[in-house]
C-alpha cells in the first residue's frame, strides 16, 4: 500500500464513543484478594519432607546457587535406606523459579505451588530465606502449581536392561548368566546417577560410587578402577555378586529402578586388562618392607581383603588355605553361573601379584599348629568363615540323603560328583538355598531332561531373607518356592531311601523377645515327595583347631569368639575378622577387612614384636 | 552513566546543545540512553549509549550446564522472550543431534506466534505514546495481558516462560487452553478495529509519522536492517519463509510490506503482521489435537550431559527482525561460547544514530520506539 | 532447480578464487569457510560483490586461550541463495589486533566495538572503538577465558547474610547448614 486511508476530518460526535467502554469488562484487577495462580504456575516452593531424602539433587541443579542444604537433627538419618537428614532451603533474592529443582528432584516431593505474594520491610530481608516445607511460605497451602510430572521429569526412572541369558537355555549349563553392559550402554546407564552420594553412606565398606560411576561417564575406565580398588579389592566379585545395598538406598530408586551400581562397577573391572588393573592396583605400595610378617588362616573375601591392604603397607603376609583353592565362600558357595572362576581368580591375581604368598591345601590344626603361627608371625588373622552347615535336627535328618547345601555347593565347585536326585526338596530360603536349588536343578536338567525342585522357607515372602531377583530367577528356572513352611519330618522309607518332606504352615518365626521359636500351625501339612532333602538354614565355623588351651583363654560371645569393631580378639597377637565373627556376605567381609588390617598394621606400627 | 562520570561537552558558544535521552525516560524503550546534539530542535548528531541492562549474560552461560542456561536466556528480551529460548534450544539440538517430536514443534509455533502478537502490541503502545495517543498505550499493554495469562496457563510463567527445553517442551497444554486461545483470537480481531479508529487511521499519526525517519532499500540492506523494519521498506525478506524451521512451511501466512520505510510504514507492517499472526495461530489451533506424540525427545540427566562437539548457528524471525544465536561446544557439560545476535545490535545504534539526524526533536522518540529497539538485546 | 544451481555457481567461483581456502557445506543453508586471516577482506568484498551474500549477520569472537588464539567468526547471510556463510580465520591473542571490515559491511562497526571492550581485539580503521557497554569498567576485557567472573564478584561485593528465625532454631538444636550452595554446586 502505497499510501494510507486516513480519515482526514473528524466528526464532534467521534468522543462519544467512549461511552461504549463502559459496558466492557475492566482489565485491571481490585487488590482485597491476590487473583490464583495458574494450574501450572510457578510459585514459591512447598517441600513434602516425609518424601525427601536430603539427595541434594535440587542443589546441584540450580543455576543460581540458590540452594543450601540444612540439617535438621529432628528427622530420620538412615544410610542403609538411603534416607539424609538434610532439607534444602532456598534464597529467595537468587532463585528464578525455573523450576529445574522440581524436575530433576528423583522422589518428587520439591514442588512450586501456585504462591506468589511476599512482601517485607528493608530489615525484615531474613525473610527471603526460606526452608520450604508442606504448609507454604506463609503456613497456607496455595494448592500444587509447577510440579513432579511425567512429562517434565528430567529423571531417568528406567534402567538400562541387562542381556541375560533365557531360562531354558540357562539350565543348560553352569555359563555365567548375566552377560554384562556394553559401553555404550554403560554410559548411558552411568549418566543416570545424580551423584547423590547415599550409596557411599550405604555401603559397607564405603565404595565411592559417585566417583567411579562419573568415571565410567566420562570413558576414564582406569580412573575407575582407581576408585574401586580404593576401597574393594573384590569388585570383580561384588560387581557379580553383591548384595547391593547401594542400589537399595539409591535416590533413582525411591520412584523408578535404582541406578545399576552393581554392574557398572562389573563393567569397569571387566573392561581394562588385567594387568593394567595390577598396576593401578598396586599405586600406593611402599618399596620397602616393613620387617613384620602376619598370618591368615582363610583366603577367603576377608582374610584376602586384610592381605592386600597389609602387602601394600609393606608387610610380609602369608596366607593358609585349607583347599586347594582361593576364594572361600566366593568359590565353594557361589555357583559358577553367578560368578565365573576365572573373575574371581583374576580378583585374587591381583592381590597376590602385590607379594602376598598363598599355601593351599594346608589345614591349620593339622598341617600345621596354631602355636606353631603364634611363634613364628608377629600377628594371627582367623577368617575362616562357616564351613559347617546346620541341621534342622528333625526326625529323620541324619540319613545320608539328607544333605547339607553347603556340601553339595562345594562338591560342585570342585566337580565331585554324587547321586542327582530325581526329586529334590530344599529347606531354607536364603541366597544359600536359592544357589543350591538352581545348581541342582541344572544337574537335575543335564542327568534327567526336567526339573523337580521344591524350595521351602520359614518366612514369608514379605520378610524373605533371599533377593527377590535370585527368587524370581529359580521360578523361571522351573523351582517351586513356597513360603512360611515349616519342616517338620524327613519320612524315610524301610529300605532307607528318602520318601518325602513333610511341613506344616508357619504361624508365627521369633517370640516376643526376639528369639527364634517358631510356631505351626500342625493341621495345615504338606507333602513334598524328594529322593533326597538338602538343608540351607545356616552355618557355623569349627574353630577346633584352636586348642583347649586357647579356647580357654580366649573370650567367647554366645559361641562366637569376641572381637572388638576392629576384629582384634582378648589374645593380643590374634584377630578374627569376616564370616566367622559376624558376616553376613561378601561386603561386610571386605570391609571387615579393611578395619583388620588398619587395626594389625596399627599394632605392628606400634609395637617391636607383638609376641612373646 | 552516573552522574558523577558525566562530562560536559564544551561547544564554543553557538545554537548547538546537546540532551541527553537519559536511561530513565518514557522517549526511550528500556534503560538505554541516547545522546543529541541540536541546533536549535533540529538534530544534527546522535550517539547512543548502552550498558544499563548488561548482565554478561554471554559470559554467565559458559559456566552454566546447557540445560541451567534456559533460566538466563529470555532474559535477553525483555518483551520477546520466546524467540530467544527457542533459538537457542534449536542451537543446542543442532549440535546434538537431537530430533524435536512434531507437537513439540507445533507448541513452539503456537508461543512464537503469541509471543509476536504480544510483542506487537508493546509496540502499538509505545509508538502511540510518542506522538501523545496515550490511549493506545494502555490499551496495547491491557490486551496483551491477556495473552501473558495465556502464557501463565501454558508455561507457568508469564514473562519468563523458561518453558522451550532442548529436546522440545516442558509441558503439554492444560485441557481448554486452545478454546480459550480462539477466544482470544477472536476479541483480537474485533479489537483490531478499535485500534484502527483510534490509531492507525489516525490523522495525528499519519502526519507525524509519515516521512519520518525514512530508508531506502539500499541504505537498509547496507545497515543490516532486518525484520519488520525491513518489510517496511518493500522488501519481503522473512527467516520463517527464506529458512523455515519448526513447522513454518506448513502454515499458510503471507509477508505483508510497505514501501516508504518510514515510521507509518513501520507500525502499519506490524499492524498487518499481527493479523497474520492470528491467521497462523488459528492454523494452529486447528491443527494440534491432530498431532499426538511425545512433547519431548529423550534427553540425559541434566547432570550429566556432555553435547557432542559441533557448533551451530541458528537463525529466527523475533517480533523484531534476525535473532541469531552462534553456540560452540567443545564437547563438555557447558557451552564453551554462547554468542547471541539480536536485530536491536543494528536498529537501536547504528540505524538509530543515522535515522535520528536532521530528524526533529519531538520526533526522535518516535523513531526510537518504530524501530522496536530492545535495549537488553544490545545489552545482553 | 539451475536457476539454484547457477547462483551457487557464483558462490562455488568466489572460493576458489581466494588461495588457502577451505571450505564444507554443513547443510543446505551453512556453509563453512576457513581461511587465513589476511584473506579474509577480500573474501567479503568478493562475497558482497559478486556472490550477493549483502547481509552481515554477525561478528563471532571465540577466545582459544589454550591455543593462544582469538578466532572470529564473519557470518554472511545472501537473500539470494538463502545460505549462510561463516568465515574463520584465526589471530592470535597477543596481540589482538585485526583490520576492520567496516568498509565492506557497514553493520561490523556494532560487533567490532563489542569485541574489542570485550575481548581486547583492536580493529584498525574501525570508525569507533570507544567503550560501549562497559562505559565504567577499567578491569581486563570480560569475555577472556582468563576472566573469573564469580571470582571478581565474591572479591568486590559482599553477599546478603541471612539468619532468619527457623534456622536459629534449627542451629540450637544442633542442626545447621550442612553444605553451602557453592560447595554443592557442579
Amino acid at each position: 500500500m502505497s499510501d494510507v486511508a486516513y480519515k482526514s476530518k473528524g466528526s464532534v460526535l467521534n468522543p462519544l464513543k467512549a461511552f461504549s467502554f463502559m459496558g466492557r469488562k475492566a482489565v485491571t484487577l481490585p487488590l482485597d484478594e491476590p487473583r490464583d495462580g495458574a494450574e501450572y504456575y510457578r510459585g514459591f516452593h512447598v517441600n513434602d519432607w516425609e518424601k525427601c531424602i536430603g539427595c541434594r539433587s535440587c542443589q546441584k541443579i540450580c543455576d543460581n546457587q540458590a540452594i543450601t542444604m540444612v540439617k535438621i537433627p529432628s528427622l530420620p538419618d538412615d544410610p542403609v535406606k538411603g534416607v539424609r537428614n538434610e532439607r534444602p532451603a532456598i534464597d529467595y533474592g537468587r532463585c528464578c523459579w525455573c523450576g529445574l529443582c522440581v524436575d530433576v528432584c528423583p522422589t518428587g516431593s520439591l514442588a512450586l505451588s501456585r504462591e506468589y505474594i511476599h512482601t517485607c520491610r528493608g530489615d525484615e530481608l531474613d525473610s527471603y530465606f526460606i526452608l520450604p516445607d508442606p504448609n507454604g511460605m506463609h503456613d497456607k497451602h496455595y494448592g500444587f502449581g509447577w510440579a513432579k510430572s511425567p512429562d517434565s521429569d528430567l529423571v531417568d526412572l528406567n534402567r538400562r536392561p541387562m542381556p541375560e541369558m533365557a531360562p531354558q537355555k540357562r539350565l543348560q549349563s553352569f555359563d555365567e548368566m548375566v552377560h554384562g553392559y556394553s559401553g555404550q550402554e554403560a554410559l548411558l546407564e552411568a549418566s543416570r546417577c545424580v551423584q547423590c552420594g547415599l550409596c557411599l553412606e550405604s555401603c559397607p565398606t564405603h565404595m565411592d560410587a559417585p566417583n567411579y560411576i562419573r568415571s565410567i561417564w566420562e570413558g576414564n575406565l582406569e580412573q575407575a578402577v582407581r576408585d574401586i580398588y580404593q576401597s574393594n579389592p573384590f569388585s570383580s566379585i561384588c560387581g557379580r555378586v553383591c548384595t547391593h545395598r547401594c542400589e537399595t538406598a539409591c535416590s533413582i530408586g525411591r520412584r523408578g529402578t535404582p541406578v545399576a551400581i552393581r554392574w557398572l562397577k562389573r563393567f569397569a573391572l571387566d573392561h581394562v586388562d588385567h594387568e593394567t588393573v595390577k598396576r593401578i592396583a598396586a599405586e600406593g605400595k611402599g618399596g620397602y618392607l616393613s620387617g613384620h610378617k602376619v598370618a591368615i588362616i582363610g583366603a577367603g573375601p576377608a582374610g584376602l581383603t586384610t592381605a592386600f591392604d597389609l602387602a601394600k603397607k609393606g608387610h610380609e603376609v602369608v596366607v593358609y588355605e585349607a583347599m586347594e583353592k582361593p576364594g572361600g565362600m566366593t568359590r565353594y558357595g557361589i555357583p559358577e553361573y553367578r560368578l565365573p572362576y576365572a573373575r574371581l581368580d583374576e580378583d585374587v591375581d591381583v592381590i597376590t601379584s602385590l607379594g602376598v604368598k598363598i599355601r593351599y591345601n594346608t589345614r591349620i590344626g593339622k598341617d600345621v599348629t596354631l602355636q606353631q603361627l603364634e611363634q613364628d608371625y608377629d600377628a594371627v588373622l582367623i577368617a575362616i568363615g562357616m564351613q559347617l552347615g546346620r541341621s534342622t535336627r528333625v526326625p529323620g535328618s541324619d540319613n545320608p540323603h539328607v544333605r547339607k547345601a553347603i556340601d553339595l555347593l562345594r562338591m560342585i565347585t570342585r566337580g565331585e560328583t554324587f547321586p542327582v536326585p530325581r526329586r529334590a526338596a530344599v529347606i531354607g530360603g536364603g541366597n544359600v538355598a536359592m544357589d543350591t536349588a538352581r545348581s541342582v536343578a541344572r544337574l537335575q536338567m543335564k542327568k534327567y531332561g526336567k526339573v523337580d525342585i521344591t524350595v521351602t522357607a520359614l518366612e514369608d515372602f514379605d520378610h524373605f531373607l533371599a533377593d527377590p531377583v535370585e527368587v524370581e530367577e529359580a521360578r523361571e528356572e522351573g523351582i517351586e518356592v513356597l513360603d512360611a513352611r515349616g519342616p517338620v519330618e524327613c519320612v524315610i522309607r524301610e529300605d532307607g531311601t528318602l520318601e518325602c518332606l513333610r511341613t506344616v504352615k508357619v504361624i508365627s518365626i521369633f517370640d516376643e523377645q526376639g528369639r527364634f521359636a517358631p510356631k505351626y500351625d500342625d493341621s495345615d501339612e504338606q507333602i513334598h515327595p524328594a529322593d533326597m532333602v538338602i538343608e540351607a538354614i545356616g552355618q557355623m565355623a569349627d574353630l577346633s583347631f584352636l586348642g583347649e588351651a586357647l579356647t580357654e583363654r580366649l573370650e567367647w560371645n554366645r559361641g562366637r569368639l569376641k572381637v572388638d569393631e576392629n576384629g582384634r580378639t582378648s589374645e593380643p597377637w590374634l584377630w578374627a575378622t569376616g564370616d566367622v565373627v559376624h558376616g553376613p556376605d561378601v561386603v561386610h567381609a571386605v570391609a571387615d577387612g579393611h578395619r583388620t588390617a588398619n587395626s594389625i598394621d596399627t599394632c605392628l606400627c606400634g609395637m617391636e614384636k607383638v609376641t612373646q | 552513566m552516573r552522574p558523577e562520570n558525566y562530562q560536559a561537552v564544551n561547544h564554543p558558544p553557538s545554537n548547538e546543545y546537546e540532551l541527553n535521552f537519559g536511561p530513565n525516560h518514557p522517549g526511550i524503550e528500556g534503560n538505554y540512553a541516547f545522546k543529541v546534539k541540536l541546533e536549535g530542535d533540529i538534530v544534527v548528531a546522535a550517539r547512543a549509549d548502552a550498558g544499563y541492562l548488561h548482565r554478561g549474560f554471554e559470559k554467565l552461560m559458559e559456566g552454566r550446564l546447557w540445560m541451567q542456561n534456559l533460566a538466563i536466556v529470555p532474559r535477553i528480551c525483555v518483551p520477546d522472550p520466546v524467540p530467544m529460548e527457542v533459538c537457542y534450544s534449536m542451537g543446542v539440538e543442532a549440535i546434538g543431534g537431537l530430533e524435536v517430536p512434531a507437537r513439540a514443534q507445533w507448541l513452539r509455533v503456537l508461543q512464537l506466534e503469541l509471543s509476536r502478537i504480544a510483542a506487537h502490541l508493546f509496540f502499538f503502545g509505545g509508538h502511540a505514546a510518542t506522538v501523545g495517543l496515550y490511549t493506545t498505550m494502555f490499551w496495547g499493554i491491557a490486551d496483551r495481558d491477556l495473552i501473558l495469562d495465556l502464557f501463565e496457563e501454558m508455561t507457568g510463567g508469564r514473562v519468563y516462560h523458561i518453558y522451550n527445553i532442548p529436546g522440545g517442551v516442558r509441558r503439554d497444554l492444560p485441557p481448554g487452553f486452545l478454546k480459550r486461545l480462539n477466544a482470544l483470537l477472536d476479541y483480537l480481531e474485533s479489537r483490531l478495529s478499535d485500534y484502527d479508529d483510534l490509531f492507525f487511521t489516525n490523522r495525528v499519526l499519519v502526519h507525524r509519522a509519515r516521512g519520518v525517519g525514512a530508508m531506502d532499500q539500499k541504505q537498509a540492506l547496507e545497515w543490516g536492517v532486518t525484520g519488520p523494519n525491513l518489510r517496511a521498506c518493500g522488501l519481503p525478506f522473512d527467516v520463517r519463509r527464506d529458512e523455515p524451521y519448526l513447522v513454518y512451511d506448513q502454515l499458510d501466512f503471507e509477508i505483508p510490506t510497505y514501501a516508504a520505510g518510514d515510521d507509518l510504514s513501520r507500525t502499519l507492517v506490524r499492524r498487518a503482521e499481527l493479523e497474520q499472526s492470528v491467521r497462523i495461530l488459528r492454523q494452529v489451533a486447528e491443527r494440534l489435537p491432530s498431532v499426538e506424540g511425545p512433547i519431548r525427545a529423550p534427553v540425559p540427566n541434566p547432570l550429566a550431559w556432555n553435547l557432542p562437539e559441533g557448533e551451530s548457528y541458528t537463525r529466527i524471525e523475533s517480533s523484531k527482525g534476525e535473532l541469531a544465536y552462534y553456540i560452540l561446544s567443545t564437547g563438555g557439560a557447558k557451552p564453551y561460547r554462547v554468542h547471541v545476535r539480536g536485530p536491536s545490535q543494528m536498529h537501536a545504534v547504528q540505524v538509530l544514530e543515522k535515522l535520528a539526524i536532521g530528524a526533529r526533536l519531538e520526533d526522535v522518540a518516535q523513531i526510537v520506539f518504530s524501530l522496536d529497539s530492545c535495549p537488553p538485546e544490545v545489552d545482553r | 532447480m539451475s536457476e539454484s544451481k547457477a547462483i551457487s555457481h557464483r558462490l562455488d567461483d568466489v572460493l576458489k578464487e581466494i588461495e588457502g581456502v577451505r571450505y564444507t557445506r554443513q547443510s543446505k543453508t551453512r556453509i563453512r569457510v576457513d581461511l587465513d586471516a589476511d584473506a579474509l577482506p577480500t573474501l567479503l568484498e568478493l562475497l558482497q560483490g559478486r556472490a550477493g551474500y549483502v547481509h552481515l549477520s554477525a561478528i563471532t569472537c571465540v577466545d582459544w586461550i589454550d591455543a593462544d588464539q582469538f578466532e572470529l567468526i564473519y557470518h554472511v547471510w545472501s537473500y539470494e541463495d538463502k545460505a549462510l556463510v561463516s568465515a574463520h580465520i584465526r589471530i592470535s591473542r597477543d596481540p589482538g589486533r585485526y583490520v576492520s571490515v567496516y568498509d565492506i559491511y557497514t553493520p561490523a562497526a556494532f560487533f567490532e566495538r563489542d569485541i574489542h571492550e570485550m575481548f581486547g581485539v583492536y580493529f584498525e580503521g574501525a570508525p569507533d572503538m570507544e567503550k560501549f557497554i562497559l562505559t565504567e569498567w577499567d578491569g581486563p576485557p570480560p569475555m577472556r577465558k582468563e576472566f573469573d567472573t564469580e571470582r571478581y564478584v565474591n572479591e568486590t561485593f559482599a553477599w546478603q547474610e541471612y539468619n532468619p528465625e527457623w534456622l536459629r532454631e534449627i542451629s540450637a538444636q544442633g542442626g545447621g547448614i550442612a553444605v553451602k550452595p557453592s560447595e554443592g554446586a557442579l
